[in-house]
């Protein structure tokens, strides 16, 4: 999976969470989800476990820790895909 | 020091559901996990476990300037309960906020506290007084307190700790 279907598949697991439509049109790198996107932080966890769901992977609590925004996010996925 | 933390009941039905496969367990300790269990009302406790770590949360970050979600490293212990209020202890880093919580009908709503005698001087604040700093944390402007605010569907709740009383 390369980095643009990893970025697609992100967007549609946020989507259905986000309250700022505009910050969601213009996502990017340093869009963070609850400072941008607005995004409740009890659906932080419904991300964490749908990235679980969609990836196949375990967010470990460190890792879960620092996903805030898409970078880290991103950055996260991409290391335990290839942990796999 | 202080945070708050307010759950919109018919808002959080809609958007989260805590029975979600997986979801307590991203959020909770395995004591807390019992509390949840045991209590009569499971739901209730969810939100009231959870607004404790979310207010205790926002005096760590007004403090340490960092940011984190971890809920689960936020560990809630009862200590207290009268009528519809639950006072209780957050441990977090080896340090100790303490919470007081009530529970209505609508929402459930907690606010933290460093210093427990600060319980005292806790009160609310209009807008127009409210500044938010770089790091996006909120003061009184004129007195420079500590303000916290959260807003969840139906409500807002904003508070300062007032030095003079």
């Amino acid at each position: 999976m390369d980095k643009l279907q990893i970025i697609e598949k992100l967007k549609s697991i946020i989507k259905p969470y986000v309250k700022e439509d505009t910050a969601f049109e213009n996502l990017n790198e340093n869009t963070d989800f609850i400072s941008d996107l607005r995004i409740n932080s009890a659906n932080l966890v419904d991300i964490i476990l749908d990235i679980e769901e969609v990836f196949d992977i375990v967010i470990d609590n460190q890792s879960m820790e620092k996903m805030l925004d898409v970078k880290t996010t991103l950055l996260i996925i991409e290391t335990k895909l290839n942990e796999k | 020091m202080i945070g708050n933390d307010i759950v919109d009941l018919a808002l959080t039905r809609k958007e989260s559901n805590w029975k979600r496969k997986g979801f307590l367990d991203k959020i909770f300790t395995l004591n807390e996990k019992k509390m949840i269990f045991a209590s009569e009302n499971p739901e209730l406790t969810v939100w009231n476990l959870w607004s404790r770590k979310e207010a205790a949360y926002k005096i760590y970050n007004r403090y340490s300037k960092v940011r984190a979600f971890n809920p689960i490293r936020l560990e809630c212990f009862n200590r207290q309960m009268n009528e519809n209020v639950f006072l209780g202890e957050v441990y977090y880093n080896n340090q100790s906020f303490f919470t007081s919580t009530i529970i209505t009908v609508d929402y459930v709503y907690s606010i933290a506290v460093a210093n427990k005698l600060d319980f005292n001087k806790i009160k609310s604040i209009d807008s127009q007084y409210i500044v938010k700093d770089s790091n996006g944390i909120p003061y009184n402007y004129l007195t420079n307190s500590p303000v916290s605010i959260s807003h969840h569907g139906s409500f807002v709740m904003k508070i300062q700790l007032d030095f003079e009383s």
